[in-house]
């Protein structure tokens, strides 16, 4: 399940809800996202993100199912927030159940990579000293293309 | 529709809002401080003499709002329950763009203090950067919305677009140099996100299908730098492009009715 939302969530009441009348799940890993005080710039009050209506939700729909094709996985359930949001504030949710914990947990990462590098969320800081829109990064790409290789260790 | 600030002999009074019912009051406007490109890569860096501008403009906002009443001859005295003031730097159109919001539960409107707030900021700035800039040119200075109280909601009509720029649609101060697509024409629509949006000055436009060179990715951007020179942006460093919310390269071709987005790098998650 995807969702693309201005509200906040509770991560535990989310895997809760995954998990509610299952036996056959026997991991589950959940990776929370939240906003820093600090980044590009000192001093971060808030930040704003935009999205692409319609593509962000294809572009995450094609990435857990990337993974549900490499993993056996049980459940997966993926929670973006959009607009205003403070330092502290969740941001992003991935769930990632299955039978045993490594799909679990390397799926969990696979999809945080590949939400980071490809479905299209725009974040504009507000700090102190003014606003800006943040740079995509390079350690980013390296982290997404690592799924590429064969060697999938982390250098 | 009547001035409030004058009597029925036509002399200046302050209005009596005794009576009026309290009620949650908003109001944001806005305006611009333009300079020259170094003085805004020297304010971005923090290189000016006098330290740090936008702190120290925020401040002064804010307590200009607060003031308003010692200004201006007419106004009350609001006790406001919120000021903002915030700055975008605007590297494209080489200014800074102020806005500021007020807020209050009361009987009156904090319109002028909101244009208050916006105009001691920009004052504040041309201050703290005078010795580096002196042809600094302040603008633009209006009220974007106001909220509560008995004349209702205003919301000012077109967006504060900061400099014209091609659309196809030919709003109110914008340059519509595109011709607007009838119903048995094909056309393209586009679409600019995020930080290119407000680089580009526009979030949508549409295109006659039969104005690209080549029906593809590329052709589109052609025929849109020829309409614009500022278009050149799309062609210059990291552009990403989706046809109907796939991504996409220049040589993907496009057919009627499709819809091309132009957007930065992405950066969620």
């Amino acid at each position: 399940m995807i969702r693309v939302q201005e509200a906040s969530f509770d991560a535990g009441h989310e895997q809760q809800q995954l998990l509610a009348g299952r036996s056959d799940i026997g991991a589950v890993v959940s990776f929370t996202g939240l906003v820093r005080d600090f980044n590009e710039r000192p001093d971060i009050t808030a930040l704003t993100l935009e999205h692409y209506p319609g593509m962000t939700e294809a572009a995450l729909g094609e990435i857990v199912t990337e993974a549900e094709a490499r993993w056996s996985l049980q459940g997966v359930r993926v929670i973006h927030r959009v607009g205003r949001l403070v330092p502290g504030d969740p941001i992003v949710l991935v769930v990632v159940a299955s039978a045993h914990r490594r799909a679990a947990f390397e799926a969990c990462d696979f999809i945080m990579d590949h939400l980071k590098t490809r479905a299209p969320f725009w974040k504009k800081e507000h700090s102190i000293t003014g606003d800006y829109w943040v740079a995509e990064r390079e350690s980013d790409h390296r982290d997404a293309s690592r799924w590429e290789s064969e060697n999938d260790e982390i250098p | 529709m009547s001035l409030t600030h004058l009597n029925q002999r036509g002399e200046a009074h302050m209005v009596d809002v005794a009576d009026k019912p309290e009620s949650r009051r908003e109001a944001t406007a806005s305006g611009y401080i333009r300079m020259k490109p170094e003085t805004l890569e020297l304010l971005s860096e923090g290189g000016l003499p006098k330290g740090d501008v936008l702190a120290t403009a925020r401040i002064a906002g804010i307590q200009a709002a607060k003031r308003t009443h010692e200004l201006i001859p007419l106004c009350h005295a609001l006790l406001l329950s919120k000021v903002t003031v915030d700055f975008h730097l605007d590297k494209v159109n080489s200014c800074v763009d102020v806005v500021a919001t007020c807020r209050l539960n009361g009987r009156t409107g904090v319109e002028m203090e909101a244009l208050t707030a916006v105009s001691v900021a920009c004052l504040t700035l041309y201050d703290m950067c005078k010795a580096v800039d002196k042809d600094m040119e302040i603008g633009a200075i209006h009220l974007d919305a106001k909220r509560g109280g008995k004349s209702g909601d205003y919301q000012r009509q077109g967006a504060p677009a900061a400099a014209p720029i091609v659309t196809g649609e030919g709003a109110s101060g914008q340059v519509s140099v595109g011709s607007r697509c009838g119903i048995d024409s094909h056309c393209v629509r586009v679409k600019f996100l995020a930080e290119l949006r407000e680089q580009l000055g526009v979030a949508d436009l549409t295109l006659p299908l039969d104005s690209l060179p080549s029906t593809d990715v590329g052709g589109l951007k052609s025929a849109l730098v020829k309409r614009d020179p500022r278009f050149a942006r799309l062609t210059e460093g990291r552009v990403l492009c989706a046809v109907n919310q796939v991504m996409a390269l220049d040589p993907t071709p496009i057919t009627n009715d499709d819809e091309v987005a132009f957007f930065p790098p992405v950066t969620g998650g």
